[in-house]
């Protein structure tokens, strides 16, 4: 039973980290129409800078977020407006296959910056956790989860409480409305691009924490990304946080299943992701696309 | 035996019921008129018959068999045709492409060859004025002309039942008066329609029975001259407007 | 009826024609210069090993591209997925001559059935997903299936298959010269039959070709099967020819996208394109790797590539896919104006 709790617990703390990779992912989506197969990539990116600033300056990788956020908003805002724009109004597939090269750029000058060594931020508390009975729970998972729903409030504000987010929602809605009311719609795409490209940071931070990282550790991170998406629903930000849950629950407990193991989280991954579309389209608390 | 029956034909969306308990008949050679104000739920009954949507209440006989859930291309194979009323043509076809594709894949009987298909789709085109612009690419028709090939589209699958669905919204008076001409050259051929239009002249021209959907329910069904004088369908469908100027005519 | 290479200019098609006939009779006579007759008899040696390897991974990509060409050009499906096809044309071989000790040309005869299957087992559920949803979908099969092959401890699990070495640089050219031949020649009767015409109505506009009595589901799977051979064929070629394989070799998603560059960037929908395309993006690529410090520059030098051609011409990216190129100042402009916000 205490085995049953254990694998719960770890399940929605692995959960939260979905939260965070998955929030930037799924307002890109939601806003720009863009599945960003570099998100990823952008992920790993803020994963370095972490790791970068506790090597040299000691850093504690929880302090590092800021400017996990502020390094891959600056990135974000480039990349949108530079190059990403470029197709937003063209067919699916070439933004696909935009974003998916991206991908690769980023991570082929990962390894010429970083090479394909494995790094890790390993801190004082990075062993401890607090015992409970025979459940184990251990602080770094506690503060990457926790870290994941402020950035959620953060999210849900930015949107719901502030003029940016209005412009953001409208464009979203309906771009050429929201163009014809003023909205200068290629910085409002680039700003989008941008918070969540910062968001990937973030989590990008949070798992440098608890997972030694390499130039290609962010690619299952994409897929999960999307799992989560589908999972819970497009288009809000609870449905992320929801799906995000569920989804490391379902992972943690899939893989203490006997007959599988830690090898096949992108096999869940996809499984969920198929009987999810084909059952329940719009995710656990998506509306109506 | 009716040719297609409809019993209790339920259909929502969300919290929409676009279409409530509908049941009505097609006859064999009848031409039946759908009429109703936006959003009624003509397009959704559409729908429902070519079995894009699944019922959620109720079923379609097509001669005394029911077709409730099965899929679209063997509806079509049984004999129904139909037309988009928001256009779909085949973009990177020319129109007789376009038409020959009705008569590549809606044929119940023979497979045609894709030479036979466009033979067939010139004599259809012909009947519908779009033998001169035969050779054209779709994106160079007009809408009234891709309104013309949806029909032709449908004919070249020799359809027993044709559903046609807003085909002449958008057509000037001449132009009106040529689709019309077009539809009783269908008929007279032996296809039983079904045709959804907001133009009364068509209705009353060419329509031997017509109905009345107004919020996903059958208001009035009967002779179109009949079901245009309805208060009811007058208060519902041709709004204040028309009924002020009906008093003002009997004054 | 519906064939875009009918719509060039005639000259321009029979000088397209003439070139082709020419590089075809060089890529199919030139291996015959290898062999110990051709050289006692004085002949130049047109070919070494570096032509072959390239040539034939030229070739092994002229089937994938054609076979993702079927779904994805043919039927407007955007597969993602079609390298778990390869992948498992590749291990069934694998499987089938290192474990069980088949001789190759009998596994090769099995190749195309295993993904074949796999994709009549998918096909279903998701190839009624759109957008999106089916890009995303079938890249997860791609991955997905590569871990659960790199976990199953028979198929060698994270090591990989070892097949008995066979040296010849003529037989794997030849077989996949054949496979190409067939990949191609598979698309031109497709494109010619009715069952080309209902893809083509599926891609164009899947509700209208439903209702004119197009058995959509049916055709979606049929084609998805038809990729999935033939990619099956590729990789079962590839298992014996390169004599090892594991997951990364032949699961890499990143061929996947290369496959579908290839036969967008040489004209999707269109039986030749994906040959054009193919050829030309493989070379672009071989001289990237040649030119320097292997693979990550010349994923760089990739990347950079198609980010200025999105930058400068973004609708001639995909106008010039779409094979609707009209190179001008005004066009450029024009075009900037469209796809960017
Ligand atoms: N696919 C759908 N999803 C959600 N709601 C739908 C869908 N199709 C129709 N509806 C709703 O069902 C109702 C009936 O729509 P329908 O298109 O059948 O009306 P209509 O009578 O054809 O109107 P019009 O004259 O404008 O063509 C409307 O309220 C519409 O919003
Ligand atoms: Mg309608």
């Amino acid at each position: 039973m205490s085995q049953f709790i254990q694998q719960v617990i770890l399940g929605l703390l692995l959960g939260g980290v979905y939260v965070a990779v998955a929030l930037g992912f799924s307002l890109v989506w939601g806003i720009l129409n863009i599945v960003n197969l570099a998100h990823g990539a952008l992920v790993i990116v803020g994963a370095y800078v972490t790791w970068a600033l506790f090597t040299r300056w000691h850093i504690d990788p929880f302090l590092s977020l800021p400017v996990d956020a502020l390094v891959l908003f600056v990135i974000g805002y480039a990349l949108q407006r530079g190059v990403i724009n470029r197709l937003i109004r063209a067919p699916l597939l070439f933004t696909f296959l935009l974003t998916f090269r991206l991908n690769l750029v980023i991570v082929s000058l990962l390894l010429l910056i970083f090479t394909a060594d494995f790094r890790s931020v390993t801190t004082t508390y990075s062993g401890s956790g607090l015992e409970l009975g025979n459940v184990i729970i251990p602080y770094i998972r506690v503060g990457g989860l926790a870290v994941a729903l402020v950035l959620a409030g953060i999210l849900w504000a930015i949107l719901n409480r502030t003029r940016i987010g209005a412009a953001i929602l409208a464009v979203g809605a309906d771009r050429d409305a929201a163009q014809l009311v003023g909205v200068d719609l290629r910085h409002i795409y680039a700003l989008t691009f941008a918070i969540g490209a910062a968001f990937a940071g973030v989590a990008g931070g949070i798992i440098s924490t608890f997972q030694s990282i390499t130039p290609t550790a962010g690619d299952p991170y994409t897929l999960q990304a999307f799992a989560v998406v589908i999972l819970g629903g497009l288009g809000r930000v609870s449905a992320t946080v929801a799906g995000g849950l569920a989804f490391g629950l379902i992972e943690v407990l899939g893989q203490s299943a006997p007959w599988l193991g830690s090898g096949y989280a992108n096999a869940i991954a996809f499984v969920v992701l198929v009987v999810v579309l084909v059952v329940r389209p719009r995710g656990l608390l998506g509306r109506l696309a | 035996m009716s040719l297609l029956a409809l019993s209790d034909v339920s259909k929502r969306f969300g919290g929409v019921n676009a279409l409530a308990d509908v049941s009505f008949a097609v006859e064999p050679g009848d031409v039946l008129g759908i009429i109703g104000p936006n959003g009624a739920g003509k397009t959704t009954l559409l729908n429902c018959i070519s079995g894009l949507y699944h019922l959620d209440r109720g079923d379609i006989r097509w001669e005394s068999a029911s077709i409730r859930g099965l899929a679209p291309h063997r509806i079509a194979r049984l004999g129904i045709g139909r037309t988009f009323q928001i256009v779909r043509p085949f973009p990177s076809m020319t129109v007789r492409e376009n038409t020959a594709m009705g008569a590549l894949f809606g044929r119940p009987g023979a497979r045609l060859q894709p030479g036979a298909a466009l033979s067939e789709a010139d004599t259809v085109l012909d009947l519908v004025g779009l033998g001169e612009k035969r050779h054209y690419p779709v994106l160079r028709l007009t809408v009234p002309d891709r309104k013309r090939l949806e029909v032709a589209r449908a004919l070249a699958m020799r359809p027993r039942l044709l559903l046609l669905d807003e085909v002449m919204a958008g057509l000037n008076q001449v132009e009106i008066e040529q689709a019309l001409e077009m539809v009783r050259r269908v008929r007279d051929s032996g296809v039983t329609i079904v045709l959804i239009e907001h133009v009364m002249k068509v209705i009353v021209g060419v329509c031997k029975r017509a109905l009345v959907l107004n919020f996903g329910r059958i208001l009035v069904e009967g002779p179109p001259a009949d079901v245009l004088k309805d208060r009811r369908v007058i208060e519902a469908y041709l709004g204040q407007r028309y009924a002020r100027e009906q008093e003002r005519k009997e004054t | 009826m519906i064939a875009r290479e009918d719509r060039l200019p005639p000259r321009l098609r029979r000088s397209i024609f003439a070139v082709t006939m020419v590089a075809l009779a060089y890529v199919i006579l030139a291996p015959l210069t290898s062999i110990d007759a051709a050289q006692q008899a004085g002949l130049p040696l047109l070919t070494d090993k570096v032509w072959f390897r390239i040539v034939t991974t030229v070739l092994m990509f002229v089937v994938l591209a054609s076979a993702w060409n079927i779904v994805g050009g043919l039927t407007g499906y955007a597969s993602f997925g079609n390298i778990a096809f390869f992948g498992l044309g590749a291990y069934t071989v694998g499987a089938l001559v290192a474990n069980r000790g088949w001789p190759f040309g009998l596994a090769l005869l099995v190749a195309p059935i295993v993904p074949a299957l796999f994709a009549l087992v998918i096909g279903l559920p998701l190839l009624r997903l759109r957008g999106h949803y089916f890009a995303v979908a079938t890249l997860g099969v791609g991955v997905a299936t590569g871990e659960v092959v790199n976990n199953v401890g028979p198929l060698g699990a994270s090591t990989g298959l070892f097949l008995p070495i066979v040296r010849s640089d003529l037989l794997f050219f030849y077989l996949m010269l054949a496979a190409a031949g067939l990949a191609v020649l598979t698309t031109w009767v497709i494109l010619r039959t009715r069952f080309g015409y209902g893809l083509l109505a599926i891609r164009e506009n899947e509700e209208a070709a439903a209702v004119i009595g197009v058995n959509t589901n049916f055709y979606k799977v049929a084609a998805f099967c038809i990729a999935a051979a033939l990619s099956g064929i590729a990789g079962g070629i590839f298992a014996q020819w390169n004599s090892f394989i594991n997951q990364e070799l032949v699961f890499a998603v990143s061929d996947n996208v290369q496959m579908i560059l290839m036969a967008v960037l040489g004209g999707a929908g269109t039986a030749l394109g994906p040959v054009a395309g193919a050829v030309v993006l493989e070379l672009i690529i071989q001289t990237l790797a040649g030119g320097g410090s292997g693979s990550v520059y010349s994923q760089i030098g990739l990347g950079i590539l198609l980010a200025v051609c999105v930058i400068f011409i973004p609708r001639g990216v995909i106008d010039f896919f779409g094979g609707r190129s009209k190179l001008s100042l005004r066009y450029f402009r024009q075009t900037l104006r469209e796809t960017s916000a």
